[in-house]
């Protein structure tokens, strides 16, 4: 891996400081506890809930094709996933990208996933079936599972793209989009865009939608670990549109403080796939910017200091 | 809106000075050194060393309260055996049952007993009432090898004490005077039986002592030897025999070598009923017990007084050893989640789950740390094995969670029955408390590691058990048990000091050496 940078070992508190870098336990006190109702939380843990929101506000949003609630649903939806060509099957209550099937595609044998695996309609069957029975869902309760349109990458993020979806995270503040990262799936990550399990982070600057520089594993980072390409210089395409549905969705929501995940489709353009009650703060290092230098800008505005 | 932060650290302060008030008037009133209040203190030291490594077992009897005296704090240390406590079946006295273990050349066994005499008006031991069935009297009326009662000589004698008219409780008078006065003290190496005693007319204490049981017993009246000490200042304390026989319903002491007819002195210490000697067991295993008595002039927790006031309910020293305890390790639990929240929001290491730590090291405390290592490693293996081997399979959590709890407890109980096949018994009872709490924690582990990966799961496997030990480490200092149960109110500075945690917002340690990038590479 190629590693640019000379990297500090060490860092003073008193620097983070002047960075205005945002820690968990001053996230939790100071922005979580006092601008997010509890009761919302489950707005954005319910994946289904979401979207019911979006759609009821006309905020893009995947298209669902099948929200399957009970076991006696699944055999009715064999029918309608022989008619689909691609599609996601996902738990509404997963974390971390657990329990996503993509299928690409269709012939004579079976469903192909985006990997080129070939499962049989059978499979599927049992795949929904085990998401119900609460297998992905983190406190093993019962659990839906919807069906979705499959996004198709945009052709910007060639190169970038690796074994899954890349998203765009964007912190919103009391409406105004403060920060944003591209996360981009890798190998370690499995294909999933979560900067936790693996996968890189790319800052974004707001005003042009450019990408620059970078994080993997909490370190600063300037090219894809798997493909070797620069992080930075790419420029994300209706990047206007991508913050006006992640603002639109934060004001729907009523989280003061929320981290927006937005996908970007070659077809549909941005789409929004989920909300987060409590964005991570890997983002500073993708940007290299303490939230609170952006969070104070906007206290400052709106007269409080 | 009121300010968080003031609000909280204004709780903290009035909890703090709430704690200190109720810890000075503590001492104040309730802490006064033990002979200034007329009750006496003392500390019975077991000293037991084993030479040999033999198969074989022996008993240790151990003091307990009595209406007139109490163990406010004991302490058991022990190398190279495996001790259990229990109590006599018969007697329902207190007992340590000790078996060496394989590997050791000697084993030792030491305790102290702090025993608090309770002032009394009356400085004599009273009668102590109890039920006594058929079989219980059968038994202290029976003939023994060395308190024969069915001799011509016993008979005789019997003939010139007794008359028709008396009461029983005359005649055991009669006795008494008969062996106290008849019988002239012996020395300590001459022979101890009734026959001879009586046939001699002379007797050390213990020959003296079954020489009256004897005779009570041939008078059909239920008596037994007591083993003891009698409290003294004393380097070699030497064990001391006297005579209990139940009359009226009740057993009464009788001391033929000095002469107390009765009624005892309190510092007359009774350690066993069912035994002349203090350690029983096969001579083959080479046992040497010693013990010594040291009067303690002043104690930190005394019992202050017999009254059953209403504050005592605070005072937690009042409580039996074996309950003193379990209260002292639950006192100690919020200490340690006091150590896990530091770790985890100050430090910022993650463990599985909140209390695990504390409970993890609450099990190795109740167990002992080897067999809770033992357990961790088997139900760590076992979780990670059957997660390798199900995981294919799909099982719903709870279902999974129970096989390896199914298959932890069979590797459990083999392991045990292993150690039982090589006699290094360990204490069964030890090992369940670590078994479900480990096991709970394995679903903690699978969870994670199906998340974001083995590697990770392992490294927060890791980080809490190094929470557990310092959890662990600091549960096991005696002093701080004590502390906690002496003074319940450091609870109030435990929440105070959680409070202030509760709203520290600054860095956590952790997040110096996570976001140290940031500040060096600036971009713009």
């Amino acid at each position: 891996m190629v590693r640019p940078h000379k990297l500090p070992f060490w860092s003073w508190p008193s620097e983070f400081r002047q960075n205005g870098i945002m820690g968990i336990n001053s996230r939790n006190i100071n922005l979580i506890f006092p601008f997010n109702p509890r009761p919302i939380y489950a707005l954005c843990d319910n994946k289904a809930l979401t979207k019911k929101l979006c759609e009821s506000q006309h905020i893009p949003a995947p298209q669902t094709y099948a929200l399957i609630q009970r076991f006696g649903d699944i055999k009715k939806s064999k029918g309608l996933l022989l008619d689909l060509p691609g599609f996601v099957i996902k738990p509404t209550r997963g974390a971390g990208g657990r329990g996503v099937l993509a299928i690409a595609n269709r012939n004579g044998k079976g469903f192909k996933n985006t990997k080129g695996e070939l499962f049989s309609l059978e499979q599927i069957k049992y795949h929904i079936s085990t998401i119900l029975s609460g297998l992905y869902s983190l406190s093993g309760h019962p659990d839906q599972a919807m069906v979705e349109k499959l996004i198709k990458p945009h052709p910007a993020f060639k190169g970038l793209t690796v074994a899954g979806t890349p998203d765009i995270r964007i912190v919103i503040y009391k409406t105004t989009p403060i920060m944003s990262m591209l996360r981009l799936p890798t190998e370690a990550s499995q294909g999933r865009a979560n900067l936790h399990q693996g996968a890189a982070g790319v800052g974004i600057d707001l005003e042009t939608g450019t990408t620059y520089g970078g994080v993997l594993r909490d370190r600063v980072f300037d090219v894809h670990p798997d493909t070797g390409a620069p992080l930075g210089g790419v420029t994300i395409p209706m990047w206007k549109d991508v913050l006006k549905i992640a603002t639109q969705l934060s004001r729907a929501i009523g989280l003061q403080y929320v981290g927006v995940d937005v996908l970007l489709d070659a077809e549909d353009g941005p789409l929004i796939l989920e909300a987060n009650a409590r964005p991570g703060l890997s983002i500073q290092i993708a940007n290299r910017c303490g939230l609170w230098q952006k969070l104070n800008k906007i206290n400052l505005k709106q007269g409080i200091s | 809106m009121i300010n968080r932060n003031r609000a909280a650290i204004l709780i903290a302060l009035i909890l703090i000075v709430a704690g200190a008030l109720c810890a000075w008037l503590r001492i104040k009133y309730t802490l006064k050194p033990a002979g200034s209040q007329g009750g006496r203190a003392w500390r019975l030291t077991y000293d037991i060393n084993l030479s040999s490594t033999r198969e074989g077992k022996i008993r240790i009897a151990l003091p307990d309260n009595t209406p007139y005296s109490h163990i406010y704090r004991e302490t058991f240390s022990h190398q190279g055996i495996w001790v259990d406590l229990l109590r006599n079946k018969r007697t329902q006295g207190r007992e340590a049952s000790v078996v060496s273990m394989a590997g050791y050349q000697r084993g030792r066994f030491l305790a102290h007993f702090d025993i608090q005499l309770k002032p009394d008006q009356k400085s004599k031991l009273p009668p102590v009432k109890e039920k006594m069935t058929a079989n219980d009297r059968a038994y202290y009326l029976r003939t023994e090898k060395y308190m024969q009662i069915n001799t011509p000589g016993l008979a005789n004698i019997l003939d010139l004490l007794a008359n028709e008219q008396m009461t029983k409780t005359e005649l055991l008078t009669r006795i008494f005077d008969y062996c106290a006065e008849n019988i002239i003290k012996g020395e300590k190496k001459l022979f101890s039986d009734a026959e001879k005693t009586f046939e001699h007319g002379i007797g050390n204490t213990l020959g003296r002592a079954r020489a009256m049981v004897a005779l009570c017993r041939l008078s059909k009246i239920p008596a037994r030897v007591v083993a003891g000490f009698i409290l003294e200042n004393t380097q070699e304390a030497q064990v001391h025999h006297w005579v209990e026989a139940f009359s009226q319903k009740k057993w009464f002491s009788y001391d033929p070598e000095n002469g107390y007819s009765a009624q005892l002195p309190i510092t007359f210490l009774p350690i066993t009923r069912d035994s002349i000697d203090i350690v029983r067991g096969p001579d083959t295993l080479g046992y040497q017990p010693r013990y010594s008595i040291k009067r303690l002039l002043a104690s930190t927790s005394s019992v202050s007084s017999r009254e059953s006031r209403l504050w005592n309910i605070v005072d937690l020293t009042r409580l039996t050893p074996s309950m003193q305890e379990i209260v002292s390790l639950i006192l100690l639990l919020p200490l340690a989640a006091l150590i896990t929240t530091i770790f985890r929001n100050i430090i910022g290491i993650q463990t599985f789950g909140t209390f695990t730590p504390s409970l993890i090291a609450l099990s190795f405390i109740h167990a002992d740390w080897r067999t809770g290592a033992l357990v961790l490693f088997i139900v760590l293996a076992v979780g990670i094995l059957v997660r390798l081997l199900l995981n294919k399979l799909q099982l719903l959590m709870v279902a999974r969670l129970s096989i390896i709890l199914t298959l932890a407890v069979l590797c459990m109980v083999l392991a045990v029955s292993v150690l039982d096949y090589l006699n290094l018994t360990p204490s069964a009872s030890a090992v369940l408390l670590p078994i479900v709490i480990l096991t709970m924690m394995i679903e903690r582990f699978n969870i994670i590691a199906e998340e974001d990966g083995l590697p990770n799961a392992l490294k927060i496997f890791v980080t809490t058990i190094l929470v557990s030990v310092c959890c662990f480490l600091v549960m096991k200092v005696e002093m701080v048990g004590r502390l906690a149960l002496i003074f319940p109110e450091v609870q109030l500075f435990n929440v105070a000091i959680l409070l202030m945690i509760g709203r520290y917002s600054g860095y956590r340690l952790s997040e110096i050496w996570r976001f140290r990038d940031i500040t060096q590479i600036p971009l713009k």
